[in-house]
């Protein structure tokens, strides 16, 4: 029963502090609204691009074109070697008829046909390796390189590192930014609560006075940034919440995000939303009512 | 002024099988900027006790009320309140201590945006008390100091008199040993502070140590109570029935 008076204690003069001290608590409130506004800003980028990386790191492989006229018999042989380099999942014969029906399937999925102007079309056959390992491209090349029945190698590692390198500079601004906004965020709520301290010091003082116990006098200060935090949290979930739609068809084309995988990354980021607008509420109240509150004595 | 006109409650019995509830032992206290304000003081308040504590303004009462009430700690010496040493009390026990002493300063310190009750209510509120023990306690506190038909009134709507008591009741919310009182009548005319004195004996007599640091002499003076005179920080008078100033007759 004690905990829960002390709760309702708590809650209650929190609540009648935000309100009383309206104005700083709306100005906090926005920060923290800011803050997690980049941050999932940030978050919903990255998480586009580490989806458009896992889509391109399923599809690394290295593709050798063979030569014609290669027997099936060689063709087995190349493949079992290629396929004992370390970091190779898996090898796989593309013949030329197999190309011919890819080519007109992937037409077909955007709608047209295949149109040859009657000629027949004869593709080259290749070798398809898919990689376990996206960093072993390099070796299955040079493995590959020394059949003299491969004409020609491709590979997407290029496309790869490129994106890595964008993600890793995108996330290195993104922290940067949001560390330095996360600092504004809590020395506004540091001041909100030692505005919120300073202008009840009367109440304080007579807390004390007639007993009051730490907790009694600290907590509800401390819950009154945690709410800062909270609200500013909520309305950020709200902003992303009316934002997702356009968003998440972006998502899916854009960086190739399966649906599925773009509605729990929207139930993620609204609870990492709130856990951090707690902890921001929470770490400014903490700090303004260790400066400003001295303690019992 | 004149004297009160019912008689007063008899002295309480001071004697070495009193155990005090107010104990200093050569207490002495400078402040960080080096002003000392206490020197080697000595001073035993039995339970039940009425004390008047005098002297000019910067005698050290003010400073003896903060030790009373661990606002501040002594430099040298000992402080004993309640068999509890102050210097030993950790800080986060200090609350404890502050429960079993009651205080009332001559600005009242009451809450503007609150009514009378409410004042009241907020000092067991704030210490988790439950809301039938408030419900119960408050009117009779209010009821106690004759502020019933003034419960629901805020304080900006009560006379000087009225506030104090509203102060006094709030002090008295956790049943103290003992009561402080820092010049309770330093804001009031004539006839209120004689209320208000009367108040505090009725308290008294309730079996509350009251100590009350004032400078209002006439009251000190028909009173004839225990008297601690402070003079630059030293107690230089400490008599029983006696008078504001030395060699006082009636």
């Amino acid at each position: 029963m004690g905990f829960i008076r002390f709760l309702g204690f708590t809650l209650a003069r929190a609540g009648q502090g935000f309100w009383r001290n309206g104005m700083m608590s709306l100005a906090a409130t926005a920060t923290v609204v800011l803050m997690l506004v980049l941050l999932a800003g940030l978050l919903i980028v990255l998480g586009g691009l580490d989806s458009g990386l896992n889509y391109i790191e399923s599809k690394v492989g290295v593709t050798a074109r063979l030569v014609d006229d290669v027997s099936a018999q060689r063709i087995e042989q190349i493949s079992a070697e290629v396929e004992a380099v370390p970091g190779v999942a898996a090898v796989e014969y593309v013949s030329p008829d197999e190309a011919l029906g890819r080519l007109e399937e992937a037409y077909r999925a955007r709608g047209q046909e295949l149109d040859t102007g009657g000629a027949e079309i004869t593709l080259y056959a290749s070798l398809e390796v898919a990689l376990s390992d996206p960093e072993a491209g390099d070796e299955v090349v040079a493995a590959l390189a020394l059949y003299p029945e491969v004409e020609r190698i491709t590979t997407r590692q290029d496309q790869y590192d490129t994106l890595l390198g964008v993600i890793g500079l995108i996330r290195t601004i993104g922290l940067v930014a949001i560390v330095l906004v996360g600092l504004v965020v809590v020395f506004m709520v540091v001041n909100t609560i030692r505005i919120a301290v300073y202008s009840r010091s009367g109440e304080v003082e007579i807390m004390r006075l007639v007993g009051a116990s730490d907790p009694f006098i600290r907590w509800p200060f401390i819950v009154e940034g945690i709410l800062c935090g909270l609200i500013g949290a909520a309305v950020t979930v709200g902003l992303v919440a009316l934002a997702w739609g356009p968003i998440q068809p972006l998502l899916v084309s854009v960086f190739q995000m399966p649906t599925a995988v773009s509605d729990q990354f929207l139930a993620g980021l609204a609870v990492l939303l709130v856990a951090v607008g707690l902890v921001i509420g929470a770490l400014g109240s903490w700090i303004s009512v260790r400066s400003n509150l001295s303690s019992a004595a | 002024m004149t004297a009160p006109a019912r008689p007063l409650p008899a002295l309480p019995r001071i004697g070495p099988d009193t155990a005090p509830v107010i104990a200093l032992t050569e207490v002495g206290m400078t402040y960080p900027n080096g002003k000392v304000a206490l020197i080697d003081v000595n001073l035993e308040v039995p339970a039940g006790d009425f004390l008047f504590l005098v002297g000019p303004s910067g005698a050290g009462k003010s400073s003896l009320i903060r030790l009373l009430v661990r606002e501040q700690l002594p430099t040298t010496g000992r402080v004993v309140i309640a068999g509890s040493d102050l210097a030993k009390v950790r800080r986060s026990q200090v609350y404890r201590l502050r429960r079993r002493i009651g205080v009332v300063f001559q600005d009242f310190r009451l809450l503007p945006n609150k009514t009378v009750t409410e004042n009241v209510a907020f000092a067991l509120e704030v210490t988790g008390a439950a809301g039938d023990h408030i419900r119960d306690r408050v009117p009779r506190l209010l009821g106690l100091v004759g502020l019933h038909e003034h419960a629901n009134h805020r304080p900006s709507q009560l006379s000087g008199g009225e506030q104090q008591r509203a102060a006094i009741a709030r002090a008295l919310v956790h049943d103290p040993a003992i009561l402080i009182a820092d010049e309770p009548t330093g804001n009031l005319d004539p006839v209120t502070s004689w209320e208000i004195v009367q108040l505090l004996i009725q308290i008294n007599a309730m079996g509350t140590t009251v100590l009350m640091a004032t400078r209002n002499q006439e009251v000190v003076n028909a009173m004839r109570r225990r008297v601690v005179a402070l003079e630059n920080g030293s107690v230089v008078r400490d008599e029983l029935g006696a008078a504001y100033e030395r060699g006082y007759e009636l």
